[in-house]
């Protein structure tokens, strides 16, 4: 956990997030978007860079977990293995965090 | 002091089950840290695991005691279990408590582990005292996340490390009255079984 400290400059220091947890931000965004996101809405939902998301996307793919599709505008949609893996999931966030442990 | 010797018997069968919940929350820790790879749900695991083989241990001990008869030749291994048990709880709850204090870095908590050496001598009402007193802390913290995300898992986590805190209670008063043995046990099968609960409920999670 990261100490509760002001930085320099008077604001608080930004939550350092996982691969992991980014991957599963990546991919909520997509279940909320009712399984069809274009990468501009996963964009501002899992608050990433550009450069960044693309890279995060193209793991998520070799991974299986999601798809693209469409040539002039790409959309990505969760694969049934993407599905399942969100749904562990939550079970292992619920159970963690009924421990006061956040993952 | 002798325990109360009609409860021979289901004393080792509430460890039996207590033993068998805390094997179900190590392998649904152990299934969350192979998804995650986040050490806390590792260190519940190993937690948990240790929990159950010390009820496991002492479970089989007394009643191999119960089936002996009271043999005076196996009696010793009544005291055997016990010990092994107290030492594996106290291995699982200092885990624990660690794992708090990394989350928290209070104070407390640091006393907390400060304090375990002094426990590592054997199992008397003192060493138990060490266990009340992590157990209270553990309790503490459980009650703070549900105070904060006011869920039923989360009370149902808080409910088990207080009646765990209950029947260490309880087992430390046994020490003065022979009475207080079943209510320590019945204690700690209670806090095993709002575990149970707490699995259950996260298993149904959608």
């Amino acid at each position: 956990m990261i100490p509760n400290v002001q930085s320099a400059v008077g604001r608080p220091p930004a939550k350092y997030r996982s691969q992991f947890r980014i991957f599963v931000d990546i991919m909520r965004v997509i279940q909320r978007e009712g399984n069809e996101a274009k990468p501009t809405r996963i964009l501002y939902g899992a608050n990433l860079s550009h450069d960044r998301l693309v890279k995060y996307l193209e793991e998520l793919k070799e991974l299986g977990v999601i798809q693209e599709s469409g040539s002039n505008e790409k959309i990505y949609h969760l694969t049934q293995k993407g599905v399942e893996f969100l749904n562990n999931f939550r079970k292992v966030e619920a159970f963690a965090g009924a421990f006061g442990f956040k993952i | 002091m002798a325990p109360v010797i009609w409860f021979f018997g289901f004393d080792s069968l509430m460890e039996f089950i207590a033993f068998a919940i805390a094997m179900a929350v190590a392998l649904q820790a152990m299934k969350g840290y192979a998804l995650t790879r986040e050490r806390t749900l590792l260190y519940l695991n190993i937690s948990f695991l240790l929990l159950g083989a010390g009820l496991l241990v002492d479970g089989l001990a007394n009643l191999i005691v119960l089936l002996s008869r009271f043999h005076r030749n196996f009696i010793y291994l009544s005291r055997l279990g016990h010990t092994i048990d107290f030492l594996a709880q106290l291995v699982a709850y200092t885990i624990l408590v660690i794992v708090y204090v990394q989350q928290t870095r209070t104070l407390s908590g640091q006393i907390a582990v400060a304090a375990l050496p002094i426990a590592l001598l054997e199992s008397n009402p003192f060493t138990e005292l060490i266990l009340i007193f992590l157990l209270v802390y553990i309790a503490a913290q459980t009650a703070i996340n549900y105070n904060v995300s006011r869920t039923t898992n989360s009370l149902l986590v808080f409910g088990a490390f207080a009646s765990l805190t209950l029947a260490h209670v309880f087992f430390l008063l046994f020490t003065v009255a022979p009475i207080f043995f079943p209510f320590a046990h019945i204690s700690q099968l209670f806090g095993c079984l709002l575990l149970l609960g707490m699995l259950f409920r996260v298993n149904q999670t959608q």
